[in-house]
């Protein structure tokens, strides 16, 4: 479990250090790069508290770090690090490439495939940002703070999501593009929808040049 | 020297005297035997006389000079004598003051030297005291010396003393210093076991905290409970009292609507009875009009047949145009119709005006008509009031009050004057303003005439224009009501979007889907059948063991063998298995203690060995769930040990509350597995599979044997 400490907080300590290398971008003002690694961030502590929250994966396997002024618990598991490294980096990419439409975190049963949740991140590019490279003014704190009650509210979803009683495992999808070249490693695969399904708007964040909109989807619970 | 050199000249002259007289002398004597003459004789005796007188003046002279010179020599030699006695004076002045001064100087010298011995005697003596003082100091010192010599003697004698006391206690000091170190080394050990209770202690404060807050919201919710019944009763008897209501309430909107239906009927014959006087108006109007526009038919007519004859003519003309060759174009004759059109529509306003006019005139002859009137019967009035007041005055006498009438009147009089005249004002506006109405009705009539003549037909084209307008409004109607329609539609239609997007539906043709290929679905998926396959084979050995020892014939060797290791491959992939479920290193010490908790199952064969966990740190597979081969195989394998397996296949712990019980869990990771089966189910979930498996098997096998 060192290695995936140590694997987790070096991520961590480079994207600080990536901050730190360009602070000019991140006070100054918003640039394309600044917002895909503020958005970047933000989906793998969020990813990183759902599979906490509706206990994907056991507790024990989650380290608490400090982030947007919340403790936050990101998994110290190897594989599952490597895995999300994986694709918020690509995502990254393709943040910067305003390609990416939504990133959905699905929850299905381990049994029967059938999908119980689907939380649904909607990702708004301001595609002027890509072509002129003034920075946009927002202040750091007001994205973190918006941030901070996205990241409280999917903490809260838990108390009226109904229980997973089974054992479930969870996928990353992002809609992105048609005209996007998929790299290797990816494929083309169903949207996963819920059967029957009830759905809670959740807020939103931006930082002027991407907005994202959070909801979550659930299964309706059968009436007894 | 000169008296010398003068000397000499005179030595040397007398010299040559000398030479002159010897030589003469001689000449003389010689010249004396001749014996010239005695006369020459005489001549030479008196030559030589003179000459001698000269020799001897010469001689007297030079003596005179050389006594002089002497006397020169001596004064000189005197002076020179003086000089030298008086330098010698000097000198010798100069030495006896030297000699003073010497004297004086050794004098004092003296002194002082008598002075120096005389304190030189008397530092001496001091010295000498000094120096006695000196000894008898000495020798105090040197007594004194002996005495700290003895001290010192002693004080080390002292020292060497304490240094062994020293050496004693630097002894006792480490000795108590170990003492200290394990007694801190207790301390430490104590303390730890402090920590502990205070967490045990903590923990149980917020387990009690927990179940007050559950009691409180249970008493709430009794208490809600108790409100809603009471609410529920009480609408109960609403209801009643209600119903009770309900037959009176029936027949009130029937009177209700029975009151509006009469009112309406009253207002409907109201507004009917208004509207037939209105109607009865515009008939007489329209009559007025009909017989008019009857009027103007027939002058249509009239111009028609006049219209046709012109034209007859024209046509005419034209022949004669063409025969003639007269060109007369079309153009011309409109540009001369219109100007002839112009020339009526101008004096039909002249025309209008002058009527106005007339008007105007007429209304403000009777204006004035009627002013007058008024004016002259004013005049009567006052007239006679003035009368009156005359009459009365003259017996009565001039009071204030009939002033004050006066005044009163007057004013009065005034008032009423101004309201009259801004009345007519108002009227004079109001028929203005009629008059200029009445023209332009005038007006429009007259172009709607003209436009009808130029037209043609008359009244059709206002009905075909009424009918145009009814057909545009109902037009109008309908697509109003479909635009309300498709408003609605498209309200629908994006409320649907919006709940297909939140369910994550997209538009296939500009939007694809991607994920990675290794993702932890497919990952679990994968291990899961993987597991299962295992879990089957392992199973149809067993069964084929089974059945092989229910025979009770002697087991076939590659049967137990395979049987052996599968059963290795059952502890092992049942521990990988479905310990990845769990936590990595954390579930080492919980697994282990439950192991070593659990007793060996009853019924287990012998022959199937226990195997204890043999790769206790794995990297987890996320996310995976008991095989369905040991959940349905759980429930019989039930038992009231505080086993977390007791449980079926769905999960105890919610995982809602695990978040919460987390905090409260972790630090009871010790007393753990000592817990029931309820507050394990958090940690217990990801274990009980390793059980199940193991156990389960070890149960059919017991259970067939």
């Amino acid at each position: 479990m060192r290695n995936a400490d140590l694997s987790c907080s070096h991520w961590h300590s480079r994207c600080q250090s990536r901050k730190r290398a360009r602070p000019q971008s991140l006070e100054q003002g918003i640039t394309l790069r600044g917002s895909t690694d503020i958005v970047a961030e933000f989906f793998w502590f969020g990813i990183n508290s759902i599979l906490y929250q509706r206990g994907i994966y056991p507790a024990e396997t989650f380290t608490r770090v400090q982030k947007y002024g919340l403790p936050l618990l990101v998994t110290a598991d190897p594989e599952l690090v490597k895995y999300l490294h994986t694709v918020v980096g690509q995502l990254k990419d393709w943040l910067c490439m305003c390609s990416v439409q939504k990133l959905v975190v699905v929850i299905s049963n381990l049994e029967n495939g059938e999908v119980l949740e689907r939380w649904q991140f909607d990702v708004e590019c301001d595609k002027t940002a890509r072509d002129d490279g003034a920075p946009r003014e927002k202040s750091l704190q007001a994205i973190q703070a918006e941030i901070r009650s996205v990241i409280r509210q999917i903490t809260a979803a838990v108390t009226f999501l109904p229980l997973l009683e089974v054992s479930c495992s969870f996928d990353l999808l992002i809609y992105t593009d048609k005209d996007l070249v998929v790299p290797e490693k990816w494929e083309e695969c169903g949207p996963q929808f819920i059967a029957s399904s009830e759905q809670v708007r959740l807020r939103s964040f931006t930082t002027t040049i991407h907005k994202v909109d959070s909801a979550v989807a659930y299964k309706s619970p059968v009436s007894d | 020297m000169e008296d010398l050199g003068e000397n000499t000249t005179v030595l040397s002259s007398l010299r040559s005297l000398n030479n002159f007289i010897s030589q003469r002398v001689d000449g003389g004597a010689g010249l004396d035997a001749s014996a010239s003459a005695p006369g020459s004789l005489q001549m030479q005796y008196q030559q030589s006389m003179q000459l001698e007188e000269r020799a001897e003046q010469i001689r007297a002279k030079s003596h005179i000079i050389q006594v002089e010179r002497e006397k020169m020599q001596m004064q000189l030699s005197h002076k020179r004598a003086r000089v030298e006695l008086e330098r010698a004076a000097s000198t010798s002045a100069r030495s006896y003051e030297r000699e003073v001064d010497r004297n004086q100087e050794l004098l004092t010298r003296i002194r002082q030297l008598q002075d120096r011995e005389a304190e030189a005697e008397e530092k001496m003596k001091e010295q000498l005291e000094h120096s006695r003082q000196c000894k008898q100091s000495l020798d105090a010192a040197n007594k004194r010396l002996r005495e700290k010599e003895d001290g010192l003697a002693e004080a080390s004698e002292t020292i060497s003393e304490l240094k062994g006391r020293i050496s004693e206690l630097q002894w006792s000091v480490m000795n108590q210093e170990m003492q200290v170190k394990g007694l801190e080394s207790e301390k430490q050990e104590l303390q730890e076991q402090l920590d502990l209770q205070l967490r045990k202690w903590q923990e149980a404060n917020q387990k009690i905290q927990e179940l007050q807050a559950g009691q409180e919201a249970r008493t709430e919710q009794e208490q809600k409970i108790k409100d809603l019944e009471q609410k529920l009763f009480l609408q109960e008897q609403d209801s009643a009292i209600v119903k009770s209501m309900k037959s009176e309430l029936v027949r009130l909107p029937k009177m209700e609507r029975e009151l509006k239906q009469l009112k309406e009927e009253n207002a409907y014959l109201r507004e009917m009875r208004e509207t037939n006087g209105l109607l009865r108006e515009e008939v007489e109007g329209l009559q007025r009009k009909l017989s008019r526009q009857e009027k103007m038919q027939e002058n249509l007519v009239d111009l028609e047949l006049e219209k046709e004859r012109l034209l007859a003519k024209l046509q005419s003309w034209e022949r004669l145009d063409q025969t003639t060759g007269l060109s007369i174009s079309v153009r011309e004759l409109d540009k001369v119709r219109q100007q002839l059109q112009e020339e009526v529509r101008q004096v039909s306003a002249q025309l209008l005006e002058e009527r106005k006019k007339r008007e105007t005139h007429e209304a403000l002859a009777r204006r004035l008509q009627k002013r007058v009137l008024l004016l002259t019967k004013e005049r009567d009035g006052m007239r006679a009031i003035l009368g009156s007041y005359d009459s009365e005055l003259t017996p009565a006498e001039y009071s204030p009050q009939l002033t004050r009438r006066m005044r009163e009147a007057e004013d009065m009089v005034q008032k009423v004057h101004a309201h009259s005249s801004e009345m007519e004002a108002q009227l004079s506006q109001a028929l203005e303003e009629l008059g200029s109405q009445k023209q332009r009705a005038d007006m429009l009539e007259m172009e709607l005439k003209v436009l009808q003549a130029q037209a043609g037909p008359t009244e059709q084209s206002v009905l075909l224009s009424r009918e145009e307008a009814s057909e545009l409004r109902v037009k109008v109607e309908e697509l109003e009501g479909e635009r309300s329609r498709l408003e609605e539609d498209k309200r629908r239609l994006e409320a649907q979007l919006e709940h297909l997007t939140l369910q994550g539906d997209y538009d296939q043709s500009k939007t694809k889907v991607l994920h990675l290929s290794m993702n932890p679905a497919r990952e679990a998926q994968q291990s899961r059948r993987q597991d299962q396959a295992r879990l089957q084979e392992e199973c149809e050995q067993l069964r084929k063991l089974v059945c092989a020892l229910e025979r009770g014939g002697p087991v076939p060797a590659d049967l137990e063998a395979a049987c052996l290791p599968s059963s290795k491959e059952v502890a092992g992939h049942g521990t990988r298995g479905h310990q990845d479920a769990a936590a990595g290193d954390g579930v080492l010490a919980d697994g282990a203690r439950a192991h070593r908790a659990a007793p060996a199952a009853p019924g287990q064969h012998p022959r199937l060995p226990w195997r204890p966990h043999p790769r206790p740190l794995q990297p987890p597979d996320p996310g995976l769930a008991p095989s369905p081969a040991a959940s349905p195989a759980a429930r019989p394998c039930a038992r009231p040990a505080a086993q977390p397996c007791a449980r079926p296949s769905a999960r105890p712990c919610h995982p809602a509350l695990r978040p919460a019980l987390r905090p409260a869990l972790r630090p009871a990771l010790p007393p753990h597995s000592e817990l029931g089966g309820g507050s394990a189910g958090a940690r217990g979930w990801w274990r009980h599979p390793t059980h199940c498996t193991t156990r389960t098997t070890a149960a059919r096998t017991g259970g067939r044997t």
